[in-house]
């Protein structure tokens, strides 16, 4: 009998929870490892130099 | 250009609270009457839909500022705040199809609240790639911060989408709204994505701010004229 109440559905709060983590993680990443490159690119400009 | 560790502090700490407000909200607070286990998509949806408008707010803070004060500062974060408000716009659509599929038995519906945050992220997008296409700086900073500002009207229309219009979606989640037994887990992932948010807007300011450095600095010269070596008893 459907009595109105969700059965189940932990596949769907994993799938939630991994699609948040996974693009978090990858943009937090992302912007730490464009970070790294532009200080990088600064730093074999030389000093005074900014390009 | 500020290089303290304020941003890997706030992104440390808001790791620590995402976990610990994720693993009560998953393993120990209870399934909610009618979705059961469903519901505990909550503690990373709606956490994320306020830090999703509010860095969408901050973005429009930014525009007013740099309209305003004509300084590359509030350019650089206007840029940090528009990624990271559609990134988080988008993935809030993401979390909210997933939820959907159980509870409504779709995974989209042109319903006010999902169509209103379909054209935030959309027009908030467009406005990040028109910034790819102008080189000039002052003319990005000005027509960028033109273009948040009309594209902000979208964002209180999304938050009241759900009282103004007969809307699928559930009002807006509240203390009032949401039982006492769901609230600490939801309080501790919402200060989780801010903390998040504020480490990733500072650490993407940093990107833009060298960024417009490199741009603004003069271009090399080709062939750098070379000085004559100076002969050892020249010196004296």
């Amino acid at each position: 009998m459907n009595t109105g109440v969700i059965q189940g559905g932990w596949e769907f709060v994993w799938a939630a929870y991994a699609v948040t983590a996974t693009i978090l993680t990858g943009y937090g990443l992302s912007i730490f490892s464009r970070y790294r490159a532009a200080l990088r690119r600064r730093s074999a400009a030389g000093p005074g130099v900014t390009r | 250009m500020a290089t303290s560790k304020t941003p890997y502090a706030c992104i440390g700490l808001a790791v620590t609270l995402l976990v610990w407000g994720s693993v009560w909200g998953l393993f120990y607070a209870p399934a909610e009457t009618y979705m059961g286990d469903v519901q505990r998509i909550m503690y990373a949806h709606v956490p994320t839909a306020w830090n999703a408008m509010l860095a969408l707010s901050f973005a429009f803070l930014c525009a007013l500022m740099s309209l305003w004060r004509s300084e590359m500062a509030w350019d650089n974060r206007l840029e940090a705040a528009l990624e990271v408000g559609v990134v988080l716009s988008a993935l809030l659509c993401m979390q909210g199809a997933i939820w959907a599929k159980p509870t409504w038995g779709v995974w989209w519906d042109w319903d006010p609240r999902l169509t209103t945050t379909a054209v935030m992220v959309f027009a908030f997008g467009a406005i990040l790639a028109l910034r790819q296409f102008v080189e000039d700086p002052v003319k990005r900073a000005t027509w960028s911060a033109v273009a948040t500002v009309i594209a902000f009207a979208d964002v209180p229309i999304v938050y009241f989408s759900v009282r103004w219009w007969n809307s699928l979606h559930q009002l807006q989640s509240s203390p009032e709204t949401v039982s006492k037994a769901f609230h600490w887990p939801l309080r501790i992932n919402a200060f989780g994505i801010l903390f998040l948010m504020i480490g990733l807007i500072s650490l993407r300011t940093r990107v833009a701010a060298l960024r417009r450095e490199e741009e603004l600095a003069p271009p090399l010269p080709e062939t750098a004229p070379r000085r004559a070596p100076i002969a050892e008893g020249a010196r004296s």
